[in-house]
């Protein structure tokens, strides 16, 4: 079973091993089953390529996120306004909450509208949370890293990005270590499969079955 | 069976083992899906026996999941590895009386698990859910015995090369081993928190991607090549299914968790091997379906390349469900929702079970030698199977769809409830015809056994007439 790299894309085996393997595979009798030694066709090559590929572009981390406290500020702010103050029913007062938010720009390129209404919150929970959310204003931390998980605004959970001052950014980045993690993974998983291959007799080459 | 039990191996009769597995399969399939067409009667009608906490849904949910999962699939499993391990070999199975004994241990453990079960006695996780010394029982007395005459016969084979299906047969019963006794750790060390979690979904995600998907594939690589005449397409597209499922499908236990506070990068990992696990299934079913060329009349003319097939069939919506419904942009929708439901149907009623059903069939005519008794029966039975199914599979993924909307627009839970009321009727009629066409399956295979045409020693099933 020598190594053979004269065309690794052909065959790594000797000649003598790939004579020996194939009057093997000619010969030998699986329970009266037999095997073909086709290559994979080049659509479904190309299937696999696109499934890779699409494996990282389908899964960004661009949807499906927890809102981060920085969605909520507006309303926080809006709550002291004088015109919700004076509303007294819960409903009415958050429909005016939202009403004065409404326009309100983009957050991370998205905009806060489309956001606040796929995160909706009722008076209660912004109750519960404004004094954690006023807190943090005070401290003038990014509220871009915090995130509202029920009645409480933690820290995200994210390992983002190296930021200038050392410490790690708690924002989802569009890259994290996962992906670098998968690439090297990929690489050893296709490379490793790729020579197991190779080691084969040359798809060039088919059995004759039952001829022996 | 019981007279084998203390019988010298010498004296027993090759594929006996495979024989009572096969039946045992049966039987636990009809339980199994006669339960469930119970529990989906209580969700279509509410007030469907009530008052007694032993038939609440609460109680009888998982114990219709481990009679499906360790009862019907799992020995269905082994009835396959029981004689097609020894017949890819050209050798005997390694022990027939290990394998008859691992067949009456199995029964008996399965029937004191889901009794306890069934008692309210779980671990309370989801697919683990048994107490851990039913783990134990089972890695001891069901997997490891399982694994040792699959790996000794293959040790004792007298061929040079291994087929594709044995690879996967001797990963598969490693892996179950390990996916038991690691997955179920949380019980045995008291572990709790995100790490429960993650080992709760790391076992049950591996239940089906380490044991159910590999070992029913390696199925469809014996059948349809035996049946067909045909040599298997590409042993080199093998090579990639194979270790494309132990690297892809063993990695992305994460992203059931996709909203838990679990590190995000491992989500991303997890995300990524998730839509990968296309890769094995691309490969999979090219070369099954490479390997139809020139035999597709027998797609229509043999019941077991039909079950086959139509397994076969079936891993195309499974994995593009399975691959993407876990990204984070289709995750938030779907998760806890009938659509997972639907999924999970898909993967072991609907992909699996056909494909092992191929394996039980053609396996119970061969060792017993016997004609299959009625192909009327059978053909009733694949269509109550694929109806059933199918309208179960549609139901469902609807129902899951309203609920998706329900929770992102905070719609009152009862408005939900009455919304899906009609798919969850639905949802108990296809249950019921699987149960039904099981119940044909059964007394089926039970004359085949007393009346079945005898097969002369040398031909295959297929090549008889049938008689009735």
């Amino acid at each position: 079973m020598a190594w053979n790299f004269e065309k690794p894309l052909v065959t790594m085996v000797d000649p003598a091993t790939n004579e020996a393997d194939k009057r093997l595979w000619e010969k030998e009798d699986l329970g009266g089953i037999t095997e073909d030694n086709n290559r994979m066709p080049m659509p479904v090559v190309l299937l696999v390529v696109l499934t890779v590929l699409t494996a990282f572009a389908v899964t960004f981390p661009l949807w499906g996120q927890r809102p981060t406290a920085s969605l909520y500020a507006g309303y926080i702010k809006s709550m002291d306004d004088p015109h919700v103050k004076a509303i007294t029913n819960d409903d009415d007062a958050m429909k005016m909450i939202v009403q004065l938010n409404k326009a309100s720009g983009t957050l991370d390129g998205r905009s806060m509208e489309d956001m606040l209404e796929r995160h909706p919150i009722s008076m209660n929970d912004l109750r519960i949370i404004k004094p954690q959310m006023e807190a943090l204003m005070a401290s003038g931390v990014d509220l871009g890293e915090y995130e509202v998980v029920g009645d409480q605004v933690v820290l995200a959970n994210f390992q983002g990005n190296l930021k200038a001052d050392g410490t790690i950014e708690r924002k989802q980045p569009w890259w994290d270590k996962g992906y670098t993690i998968d690439i090297f993974y990929l690489t050893y998983f296709f490379t490793m499969v790729i020579v197991m291959i190779k080691r084969l007799p040359p798809s060039t080459w088919q059995p004759r079955h039952n001829v022996h | 069976m019981f007279k084998y039990l203390m019988a010298r191996n010498e004296d027993i009769p090759p594929g006996a083992s495979a024989v009572f597995f096969g039946f045992s399969a049966i039987i636990w399939f009809v339980i199994g899906t006669g339960l469930g067409s119970f529990n989906a009667a209580k969700l279509a009608f509410p007030d469907f026996v009530t008052g007694d906490m032993y038939f609440a849904f609460g109680h009888m949910r998982q114990v219709h999941v481990m009679a499906v999962i360790f009862g019907w699939i799992s020995m269905a499993f082994a009835m396959a590895m029981m004689y097609i391990t020894p017949a890819l070999g050209n050798n005997k199975l390694w022990s027939e009386k290990l394998g008859v004994w691992n067949c009456m241990l199995w029964n008996i453990g399965l029937l004191v698990a889901l009794t306890t079960l069934w008692a309210g006695i779980t671990s309370g996780r989801e697919y683990s859910d048994f107490p851990w010394p039913v783990d134990l029982y089972l890695a001891t007395c069901v997997f490891i015995p399982l694994g040792v005459n699959v790996w000794m016969t293959i040790v004792n084979r007298r061929t040079q090369g291994i087929y594709t299906t044995n690879w996967f047969f001797a990963a598969a019963t490693f892996m179950v081993i390990i996916v038991f006794l690691v997955g179920n750790s949380p019980e045995f060390f008291h572990l709790t928190g995100l790490t429960e979690a993650y080992l709760t979904w790391w076992f049950a995600h591996n239940v089906l991607g380490l044991w159910i998907t590999p070992v029913a594939a390696a199925i469809a690589y014996y059948t349809i090549p035996k049946i067909t005449g045909n040599p298997l397409y590409s042993h080199r597209i093998g090579h990639l299914h194979f270790w494309s499922v132990v690297v892809f499908y063993s990695t992305p236990a994460a992203h059931h968790l996709m909203s838990a506070p679990l590190p995000e990068w491992l989500k991303s990992f997890a995300s990524v091997e998730g839509v990968l696990i296309l890769v094995p299934a691309i490969a999979f079913v090219s070369n099954i379906m490479l390997t139809m060329k020139g035999k597709w009349h027998m797609f229509v003319e043999n019941v077991e390349v039909r079950f086959t097939i139509t397994g076969c069939l079936m891993a195309i919506p499974l994995n593009m469900q399975g691959g993407f419904q876990q990204t984070r942009a289709i995750n938030w929708y779907i998760h806890g929702t009938g659509w997972i439901v639907a999924h999970a149907h898909l993967a072991l009623l609907g992909f699996s079970t056909f494909l092992e059903a191929a394996a039980v069939y053609l396996g119970l005519q061969t060792l017993m030698n016997r004609k299959l008794y009625s192909l009327k029966l059978a053909n009733m039975h694949f269509w109550l199977l694929l109806v059933g199914f199918t309208t179960y599979w549609v139901s469902m993924t609807i129902a899951g769809l309203i609920q998706g909307a329900g929770k992102i627009y905070e719609v009152p839970y009862i408005d939900v409830v009455i919304a899906e009321h009609p798919y969850m009727i639905a949802r108990w009629l296809g249950g019921t015809l699987v149960f039904f066409g099981n119940t044909l399956w059964l007394y089926n295979m039970w004359m085949t056994a007393r009346k079945g045409t005898v097969i002369p020693a040398g031909r295959m099933p297929h090549e008889l007439q049938y008689e009735r």
